[in-house]
């Protein structure tokens, strides 16, 4: 516990150098709320049918936000392997007194913390500002969501950010995989209005069950069976995502 | 500087370091796999400096990673205090610190930060961490920098903060991968100065370097690697007799007679050159050939001066890598 925690007090030195970049990570989500959920919320003064109950968009909108940031939180640390291999911290980090599942434990659980303060000032202000239609009796699974959410999204960048050396390749690697993942999922646009083909992608994306988890726990939109098999997936995806992050950690100069 | 009671001392009946028939392939499944390291073995004494010495690529960084436990072996064993580094990472990382060949500093961090982040991960207890990172400061002279950024420092200052790390614990087993690359002769003095005085309280110290005086001076002993392999393994001395060139004498006399040259020539000589009235002879053999030469010139003519010098650590290098250059050359083994 104690090496966790020596991680997790770097991680938050590190962070805390650059009060620019953690008022972005902050804030950052609030804004796509305000810009581009207001614009959608606009274009679709309807509303967006799912989960059996019609939603405004920026309420439907709002677990977007919250998996997009979390994955954010998830993309960029995970670069913070190339900068410290860039600064040869890497592999000094791999002699130390510890684990290779407590060195990543405790680099994302710091992280995660981030992506709870980022969903409180996000959900908060959307209630707030926005008056959308916050479920608040659901915050627990919201902070249980939002930290195994982050958390996967870490360990599944992990085994690539150590696998792939070069990191104008991640970057390459990061945006094909975004684009993919975000785009046939459930972040923009509920699953009942896409096409059969686009929707069994979507149905297959781990970024779909995380965002239904949160839509869930952020607005009560669907529930029932489907969200509890969609968290039971993630936290399959969760686990064997850190499983083989462990295992290319194992033998980094292999990888 | 005061440190707790190592716990290496219940370990003196093992080896600190131990290194059976060690092979590292780098892409093992290609045509040409890397042998980086070929059969190598290595034993290394609790409370021992030690060097290891060789060309680039020898094999020398891949042997560190191994024992390090960032990189597994193909084949072989290699334990650290006993303790085996494939089956046991985990328990072999407590025992040791290490110095990397990389530049390793949190860049982002002040210096003192470094030093306490170190002191964390090592599980120094937060009361100590301060009072360790202050002695460590001003023993390598980063008091002046303790709260800059290391991506403010220089490449010299930001190789200072990597080696001090290491003095902020007492862990039995420290690995410095040219440790003292890139500093100032001041530093790289304190630098050594600190190895020692880390190894007179019993830890083990395995170090490489180029710099070969440096090895000369600090090792208790030393290893020559060479394509993989211990090509020779001793202290300074016995290495040293290994080589062909084993003593430089310089003799001046009085007066230059035949009867000299004709005297040495009775001796197994390796060189010999004379000017004016002194001759300069390249003997191998034993102190006592060498006291015999001189007595026997002694008795020709009267010296006026004589100087002998062992053969240094850079000709023993240079001369044993060198021959393994030509038997591979000539169709030898290497």
């Amino acid at each position: 516990m104690s090496m966790i925690l020596a991680v997790m007090y770097r991680e938050f030195r590190i962070r805390t150098t650059s009060m620019t970049w953690l008022f972005y990570d902050m804030f950052m989500p609030l804004l796509y709320l305000l810009i581009f959920g207001i614009g959608f919320e606009s274009a679709f003064s309807a509303g967006v049918e799912t989960g059996g109950g019609r939603y405004g968009y920026n309420a439907f909108f709002l677990a977007g936000v919250l998996s997009m940031a979390s994955f954010g939180i998830a993309i960029n640390t995970a670069y913070g392997f190339f900068v410290d291999r860039d600064n040869g911290i890497f592999f000094e980090f791999l002699t130390y007194p510890m684990t290779r599942a407590e060195f990543l434990i405790g680099k994302i659980l710091f992280n995660a913390m981030l992506a709870l303060v980022q969903a409180a000032v996000t959900v908060t202000a959307g209630a707030v500002i926005l008056d959308l239609p916050v479920r608040w009796d659901l915050s627990g699974v919201l902070v249980v969501g939002q930290v195994l959410g982050t958390a996967g999204w870490f360990f599944f960048l992990t085994t690539f950010a150590i696998r792939i050396r070069r990191n104008d390749m991640f970057n390459t690697f990061l945006n094909v995989a975004y684009f993919v993942l975000m785009f046939a999922s459930t972040m923009f646009y509920p699953l009942e209005s896409l096409p059969g083909w686009l929707r069994g992608i979507a149905l297959a994306n781990p970024l779909t069950w995380h965002t239904d988890v949160l839509r869930y726990a952020t607005i009560g939109a669907g529930g029932g069976e489907r969200v509890v098999f969609e968290a039971l997936a993630f936290v399959v995806f969760l686990s064997i995502s850190f499983a083989l992050a462990v295992q290319t950690i194992r033998n980094p100069l292999r990888a | 500087m005061v440190f707790r009671t190592l716990e290496i001392m219940n370990l003196n009946e093992k080896p600190a370091i131990h290194a059976v028939d060690l092979v590292k392939l780098y892409h093992p499944k290609s045509k040409h796999p890397v042998r980086a390291l070929d059969n190598l073995n290595l034993e290394i004494a609790p409370g021992e400096i030690f060097g290891l010495l060789g060309r680039n690529g020898a094999g020398k960084t891949t042997l560190l990673r191994i024992l390090t436990t960032l990189v597994r072996p193909t084949s072989g064993t290699a334990e650290v205090c006993g303790v085996d580094v494939v089956k046991e990472p985990y328990r072999v990382r407590q025992s040791i610190c290490a110095v990397l060949q990389e530049n390793a500093a949190e860049i982002f961090l002040s210096v003192l930060d470094n030093l306490s982040t170190y002191g964390r991960f090592h599980s120094i207890p937060s009361r100590k961490i301060r009072e360790r990172a202050e002695m460590v400061m001003a023993q390598f002279g980063l008091d002046e920098y303790r709260n800059q950024k290391v991506i403010d420092l220089s490449g010299g200052l930001k190789r200072r903060v990597q080696v001090a790390k290491v003095f902020m614990v007492d862990k039995p087993v420290v690995f410095m991968d040219e440790a003292t690359t890139g500093m100032d002769p001041v530093n790289k003095r304190a630098t050594l100065d600190a190895i020692r005085e880390h190894a007179r309280q019993g830890r083990t110290i395995l170090l490489t370097t180029h710099i070969l005086q440096e090895a000369e001076e600090l090792c208790d002993r030393i290893a020559i690697v060479d394509h993989g392999r211990c090509i020779a393994t001793g202290d300074l001395q016995m290495i040293k007799s290994m080589v062909a060139k084993a003593y430089d004498i310089s003799v001046t006399f009085e007066r230059m007679r035949p009867e000299i040259l004709e005297t040495a020539r009775k001796f197994p000589l390796l060189k010999i050159q004379s000017s004016h009235n002194t001759i300069e002879l390249s003997v191998k053999g034993s102190d006592g050939s060498t006291f015999a030469l001189l007595d026997a010139l002694s008795k020709v003519e009267p010296i006026v001066h004589f100087e002998v010098t062992s053969a240094s650590l850079e000709d023993v290098f240079l001369e044993l890598l060198g021959n393994r250059e030509e038997s591979a050359d000539n169709g030898g083994a290497s």
